[in-house]
């Protein structure tokens, strides 16, 4: 049954999550409300880590330039790298 | 089948005797000297068809596709436009991209991690202390060195300069033309999916076979007979429709005469205007009174040079693989804003070329049979003489011939032996 969180205008269903994958990478996706407000839950699934994501951040994920996030796609940006 | 005999001062197959103007040599179809020759002269020089925009309609979309035994993939930028990469990595040549289709502005190789915008662009590398640091490497996946569409259809060259796609369709164009015209929208899609058979024939048995009007009343003999086709009749001795040689080895079976004669609008598709009454009222609204001869005449039976052909409901596209095998794609056309009618035109498909289908299992056993006959010693030559003698020019300047004689085999061979002989 879907849950309308007045407060904060998402809806959503509980235990919806949504599988982004490709032959790349594979995430899944899902709005976590353990918190005082809603975030963006994204899991790896071939490595298992998860990241956060709340709104502030998504918006500026919308907002990155292009050149951005070819940077980040670089694999030795931050992921591979013989510092990290 | 006996060895090519090189013509005298070079080491390369003489073409001149091989092809003739009545009769080829069985070695053109079995040689694998000659099949390389095809690889460098052909299908890694001149235009082929390689897939159609309406494959990748989303930005990130990629499709694998093929030239020959080139693994391509075809994908769509964020700007919207069109690339052909070759599928290899520029580290150690793994193939980038497995699945056959996807949505993915950037590609990962599994093999050591480099990774690629769907322009081809190196983005980056694993652990780059090795090379001295960030963006250090000019390397790029391959990319096919000319890419053009026409009407939604991508076609690839190999070669930096040549002859422009305009050139290379020439009249053939038209015909692309013609089977869009027949789409509300005036586009087609190829969305239907694909089937592929894979074949152990040479490729040109194909592409002589796809505007031979010789064989239907034999080959298809039990499919007309089964379904009450009109078809059959199209491809008799008393049929008025005509085999046009299109130039560019391009050629085509045109029907129209015959849809003409009877005047009734959808019987080249085997139904009546009543049947598709939704799809009839989008183009009579559309055209007026230019419909009628649109809803007549029909769709082409085209065959393009080297590997395209449109067989009014379905598009077949030859891949071929080495001297003896290649692999036939083919899907069904779906036309825009035709949903009444690219329902019936997938389950007709499905009824010729699907796995069950009835056609194109026919043409494929006299495919493989026909390879298994060139490969006999005697006698050493195919003839295609069928028709020489009362060929004319028609009101365009194109070669026609009636609808069962060999006039577009002969056109397909004349443009095949100019690319063979070039000297450059």
């Amino acid at each position: 049954m879907a849950d309308n969180d007045s407060r904060s205008g998402v809806v959503t269903g509980p235990g919806s999550t949504a599988l982004v994958g490709s032959e790349f990478a594979e995430v899944a996706a899902s709005v976590d409300h353990a918190g005082n407000g809603p975030r963006l839950r994204l899991e790896d699934l071939r490595s298992g880590r998860v990241r956060f994501l709340d709104a502030l951040e998504l918006e500026s994920i919308i907002w990155l330039p292009e050149g951005h996030l070819r940077q980040l796609l670089d694999p030795s940006s931050d992921r591979w790298r013989e510092d990290g | 089948m006996t060895a090519t005999v090189p013509r005298a001062g070079t080491d390369r197959p003489d073409y001149t005797r091989l092809i003739q103007p009545d009769r080829v040599h069985g070695s053109l179809y079995t040689d694998p000297r000659i099949f390389t020759e095809e690889l460098e002269r052909i299908w890694y020089r001149t235009w082929v068809y390689v897939g159609h925009e309406s494959e990748v309609p989303q930005p990130g979309d990629y499709v694998r596709k093929n030239i020959g035994p080139q693994d391509l993939v075809l994908t769509r930028d964020r700007e919207g436009q069109v690339h052909l990469l070759v599928n290899r990595c520029a580290h150690r040549a793994n193939l980038v991209c497995e699945d056959e289709s996807g949505n993915s502005n950037s590609f990962r190789c599994p093999y050591h991690g480099w990774t690629y915008r769907n322009t081809g662009e190196l983005l980056g590398y694993p652990y780059n202390k090795g090379y001295g640091g960030k963006g250090k490497l000019d390397l790029a996946m391959g990319r096919v060195p000319r890419v053009e569409s026409y009407r939604g259809f991508v076609f690839g060259s190999f070669a930096a300069d040549g002859p422009s796609l305009a050139e290379h369709l020439g009249e053939a164009a038209g015909e692309i033309d013609r089977l869009c015209r027949l789409a509300p929208e005036g586009e087609i899609e190829l969305s239907a999916g694909w089937l592929k058979h894979r074949t152990r024939a040479n490729w040109k048995l194909l592409a002589e076979n796809e505007t031979d009007g010789y064989h239907p009343q034999f080959v298809h003999g039990s499919i007309f007979s089964v379904t009450g086709s009109p078809i059959g009749a199209l491809y008799s001795d008393r049929s008025t429709a005509v085999t046009r040689n299109l130039g560019h080895g391009h050629s085509e079976n045109d029907l129209r005469p015959e849809f003409r004669k009877f005047g009734e609008p959808m019987r080249w598709f085997g139904t009546t205007e009543d049947r598709v009454p939704e799809y009839a009222a989008a183009m009579r609204a559309l055209h007026g009174d230019a419909a009628d001869e649109i809803l007549v005449e029909g769709a082409p039976h085209v065959m393009i040079f080297p590997n395209l052909f449109i067989a009014e409901i379905q598009v077949f596209v030859i891949q071929p693989l080495s001297a003896g095998e290649c692999v036939q794609h083919s899907t069904a056309v779906q036309l825009k804003g035709a949903p009444e009618l690219n329902r019936r035109m997938v389950s007709q498909s499905v009824g010729s070329v699907g796995p069950a289908g009835m056609l194109l299992a026919d043409d494929t056993e006299m495919y493989e049979r026909n390879q298994r006959g060139a490969e006999q010693l005697r006698p050493e030559w195919l003839d295609i003489r069928r028709g020489l003698e009362r060929e004319r020019v028609d009101e365009r300047g194109l070669t026609i011939g009636t609808a069962t004689d060999e006039t577009g085999m002969r056109g397909f061979w004349s443009h095949y032996k100019t690319l063979m002989e070039d000297q450059t």
